[in-house]
């Protein structure tokens, strides 16, 4: 092998390794979500925000605490709750008497890693509090701006909107997610590993973290050179104009969503060890990006996500 | 297992050896040394799997090296000792050449290597033997590609795809590229500014071998021309051909015996020609073009009446050029046969003329004596030795034995068989004895005609030496004792004269073969080595310009590359006109056709990889096949290095699926 002239260019110093042993290692502890769990570090990847919707008890926050744990970076869980302030999250300055000055006092938002428990419980002034930090990168608070560690990395868990006692993201505000899926049930097989198998905390407390915050900056970094062909970019465009057409959805999706779109295929292309983007990185994606995005023309039976498959069948590949 | 890393790694040495070995024909034993040991360490090693050496190992090969070149060659500065460092350095590269770079690197210097070999030679074969050179270096550059390609893969895939390479494939691809070169070379060619005279002088100091008439005649020399059937110079004659008795092409004359060797006189190099002969009526207008043989002679008929540039006449009407012929040149010369050359010897050049060693030959000399006295005139001795020659049994022949010191003694006695070089020096030597001033002259004599070129081409076999005598009135005077014993050797040429063939392809109908052969080299010469400033100058003329400053012509030059460009890339580059489809989308639609005849549709909204997993399940036996065919596709159309076309076209053509029937 080494007498041949074959030389090995590119050099990821094995993050891209400890990258995919991560993921198994979440894999492992949610188990038999694979599709969400890689959707999950494509998310991290593309520098976004995670929602993750559904109903209590299927392992949001399990998927949520797996992530920070093997991410290993200063993390953070605020749960929402119809009381919870903006200062909660923001922090607070605090007159001190001895120096007769404010001290500021950062929230819980000034971490890298955010677990943000039912989002939709808290009222909207607190929701979007967290939401201007997501966007920005920073925050204001008193005239002061302080900006927030990279990287910053949000999950937000949301019950499905017809639960009692939410209140429902604005759709400005749901944009600043990146990726949105629900967990849904496990399969036989997968649950019944579930009831056998240890308790899936104490299997939280011993996994340890295997990437810091440098690696995924790096990885973040690799993957913006991702190769994209002119045809993906055709295709692409092809899907946003679809989404625009009137007899799908309400609105269809902004230029911002296209970027996205674009984004986070080149990350699950980088996850899938690849260093260009075929068609399936962005068909498989793009479900996760646009069911937040969207809503269905009144009128429609079906599910957004039924909705959003359809109109993947209706777009040729290029 | 079909490993594109070695597979490229060999093509590289096959590339390499190709474009060296001119080079190194003509290299020195020790240095041919180093280049062969990296060169055979490294086919060693691609077969054995040795390990790459240590660098210390590497470097004092490299020191080694140098040293042995400096010392084979002096110094640095020449053709051949510059091109022989380049082939050296390039042959120890292979010692560290490990990478996909080092290895273009490699090609691109053996490209490098090639070229240079026109220096020495510009002959017609050489550029037919480039040309298979780059072909090889762009099939080698072509699986470097594919090398690299797979690498990627592998690293991605997690296992090493399946390679399908058609050597066919890669042969036309690179002709293809060779074949768009072509015409803007040939635009290079026509259109680039010549020089009257280059910009830069290259060094003489050449150490050749290049086979030719030299400085000295003893037995045997000129015989081991006669095996050479390369041509010496060719000639157009503005009037009719002389006959071939007449044609008597001068080179060096000799004056100087030492019983074995004849050398030249220092009169007769030194001094120049005191009269020049004027062009008479009978004279004969020609043009030679001489073809390179790193000597100084220029040939002519007797007598030059007139003197090429850069050359003098001697005393003995040599024609020396200042410098030694390194390239083909071509020289218009009148000759006047009729001169009489020096109708008054000096008394220096007469003793030169008569001096022999002392006490060889005594027989010879006893015969020589006795017919003195039997033939008191000059002109009749000679027509009694040469009637000795003609009457006696004596032969003319390649197999000629070895002679002792009494050489014209045995010759005449003796062993009775020889070649032009003994019947004209014991011719000389017996002349001398009787008191007759004689000397050497060897050249070329004869000539082959061609009829549809001509031209008469004269080949190193017809080499050939000839003695002169000073008679009183006539000066000095032509005498071929060859022809009083082989008259075939004036009129039918050297090879005529032979009973027997030279070598096992020597053949009469093969001779005649390369003598037609040899118009297309007299064209390529004609056309292409002689295409200077003044033929330029010509053919522009003939279109009605008559000055065409540097800068014109390369205005001209990029005018007709980018007329060229603009009717060839849009077809090469296949951009996608109406109606034009893409190769890989074509390849892929094949592959699509074929899994529904299998029984298998994919969806248009399928992606590659998709639709392969689907036709998986339908077709579970060629599933490696789908697999692998979906893979090449996105790699193709999506990746930034895409995988060289071929391999997906030979895995379209090759598929062949099971029918789905039940």
């Amino acid at each position: 092998m080494n007498s041949t002239v074959i030389a090995s260019e590119r050099g990821t110093e094995g993050r891209h390794e400890r990258l995919l042993e991560a993921r198994s290692a979440v894999n492992s502890i949610l188990l038999g979500k694979d599709m969400q769990v890689g959707l999950a570090f494509c998310c991290l990847l593309a520098r976004g925000h995670l929602l993750i919707e559904d109903v209590p008890g299927v392992g949001k926050t399990t998927l949520a605490h797996a992530m920070a744990r093997v991410i290993g970076s200063d993390y953070q869980r605020i749960q929402f709750t119809s009381d919870l302030l903006p200062a909660d999250i923001l922090g607070v300055s605090i007159y001190k008497r001895e120096k007769d000055e404010f001290e500021f006092h950062p929230g819980p938002i000034f971490s890298q890693v955010i677990l943000a428990d039912e989002v939709n419980r808290a009222t909207p002034k607190t929701q979007s509090a967290l939401l201007e930090g997501m966007a920005e990168g920073q925050v204001t608070i008193e005239n002061e701006t302080h900006v927030l560690p990279s990287p910053f990395f949000v999950m937000a868990t949301q019950n499905p909107l017809d639960l009692v006692g939410t209140y429902p993201l604005p759709d400005s505000q749901l944009d600043r997610f990146l990726l949105s899926f629900s967990l849904g049930y496990p399969d036989p097989a997968a649950e019944r590993e579930l009831l056998v198998t240890e308790d899936r905390a104490r299997l939280l407390d011993r996994t340890s973290a295997l990437l810091d915050p440098q690696d995924i900056k790096a990885l973040q970094a690799d993957c913006e050179s991702i190769h994209v062909s002119e045809n993906l970019l055709d295709y692409i465009q092809e899907l946003l104009r679809e989404t625009r057409d009137d007899r799908w959805f309400e609105t269809g999706l902004s230029p911002r969503a296209g970027l996205a779109l674009l984004r986070a295929s080149r990350a699950l292309a980088f996850l899938e060890n690849r260093d260009f983007v075929i068609p399936e990185d962005i068909k498989n994606v793009f479900p996760a990006l646009s069911r937040h995005r969207l809503s269905p023309t009144s009128g429609f039976s079906q599910s957004p996500e039924e909705q959003i498959s359809e109109l993947l069948s209706q777009v040729p590949i290029p | 297992m079909n490993d594109p890393g070695r597979n490229s790694t060999l093509w590289l040495l096959a590339t390499l050896i190709l474009a060296m070995s001119p080079q190194a024909i003509s290299m020195p034993p020790l240095v041919l040394v180093t280049v062969l040991f990296p060169l055979f360490w490294r086919i060693g090693s691609e077969l054995r799997n040795w390990k790459p050496l240590p660098a210390l190992v590497r470097h004092g090969a490299t020191a080694v090296a140098l040293v042995t070149l400096f010392l084979s060659y002096g110094d640095l500065s020449g053709r051949r000792a510059a091109v022989s460092l380049l082939t050296v350095m390039l042959a120890l590269k292979l010692m560290e050449c490990y990478r996909i770079r080092d290895a273009r690197l490699v090609i691109c210097f053996s490209l490098f290597l090639c070229a240079t070999q026109f220096l020495f030679n510009q002959g017609i074969v050489m550029p037919f033997y480039a040309g298979a050179t780059v072909i090889l270096a762009l099939v080698t550059l072509t699986q470097l590609h594919r090398a690299e390609a797979w690498a990627e893969a592998w690293r991605h895939e997690g296992e090493p795809p399946a390679v399908k390479a058609s050597l066919f494939a890669e042969l036309s691809f690179s002709f293809r590229l060779l074949a768009l070169a072509i015409p803007v070379s040939l635009a290079f060619f026509v259109l680039f500014p010549r020089l009257a005279n280059p910009l830069w002088g290259i060094p003489d100091t050449t150490l050749d071998s290049k086979s030719g008439l030299s400085d000295s005649m003893s037995p045997g020399s000129i015989q081991n021309l006669f095996m050479d059937d390369s041509p010496a110079f060719r000639v157009k004659f503005s009037g009719p051909v002389p006959p071939a008795e007449q044609l008597y092409w001068r080179g060096p004359v000799f004056w100087r015996y030492d019983g074995q060797t004849w050398k030249g006189g220092f009169y007769g190099r030194n001094i120049d020609a005191a009269d020049l002969p004027e062009p008479g009526n009978s004279a004969w207008d020609y043009s030679v073009q001489l073809e390179p043989n790193e000597r100084k002679w220029l040939f002519a008929l007797d007598y030059p009446a007139s003197i090429p540039s850069d050359s003098r006449l001697t005393l003995d009407y040599q024609l020396i050029r200042r410098q030694p012929v390194i390239q083909l040149i071509q020289y218009g010369i009148v000759s006047n046969p009729d001169f009489i050359d020096t109708p008054e010897l000096s008394a220096p050049l007469r003793f030169q003329a008569l001096d022999l060693p002392e006490n060889r030959n005594p027989r010879a000399r006893d015969l020589v004596e006795r017919w003195r006295q039997q033939f008191p005139g000059d002109a009749e001795l000679v027509q009694r030795v040469l009637g000795h020659f003609n009457r006696e049994p004596f032969y003319y022949s390649l197999e000629a034995p070895l002679l002792g010191t009494h050489a014209v003694d045995e010759f005449l006695f003796d062993t009775r068989t020889g070649f032009c070089e003994h019947y004209a020096s014991t011719f000389a030597v017996m002349m001398r004895m009787a008191g007759i001033p004689a000397r050497i002259v060897t050249g070329y004599q004869g000539g082959w005609h061609s009829e549809r070129g001509d031209y008469l081409l004269v080949r190193q076999s017809d080499a050939h030496a000839w003695a002169e005598v000073w008679l009183q009135g006539r000066g000095w005077t032509r005498v071929d004792p060859t022809a009083a014993v082989a008259p075939l050797r004036v009129q039918q040429g050297s090879l005529g004269a032979l009973d027997s063939p030279r070598h096992l392809l020597d053949y009469p109908w093969l001779r005649g073969l390369r003598n037609s052969a040899d118009l297309i080299q007299q064209r390529w010469n004609d056309w292409v080595i002689e295409y200077g400033a003044g033929r330029q100058a010509r053919l522009f003329s003939s279109f009605g310009l008559d000055y065409m400053s540097p800068v014109m012509l390369v205005s001209v030059l990029f005018l007709a590359i980018a007329v060229f460009s603009a009717i060839v890339f849009p077809v090469v580059l296949r951009i996608k006109g109406p109606g034009q489809k893409d190769p890989i989308q074509h390849a892929w639609q094949k592959f699509l056709k074929q899994l529904a005849k299998a029984g298998f549709t994919g969806l248009p909204s399928d992606g590659a990889i998709e639709l392969a997993e689907a036709a998986a399940l339908v077709l579970p036996s060629d599933s490696a096949a789908i697999n692998n065919i979906a893979r090449l596709y996105t790699r193709s159309r999506y990746a930034a290095v895409p995988p060289p076309f071929a391999d997906l076209k030979q895995a379209v053509r090759d598929f062949r699926p099971k029918k789905n029937g039940g």
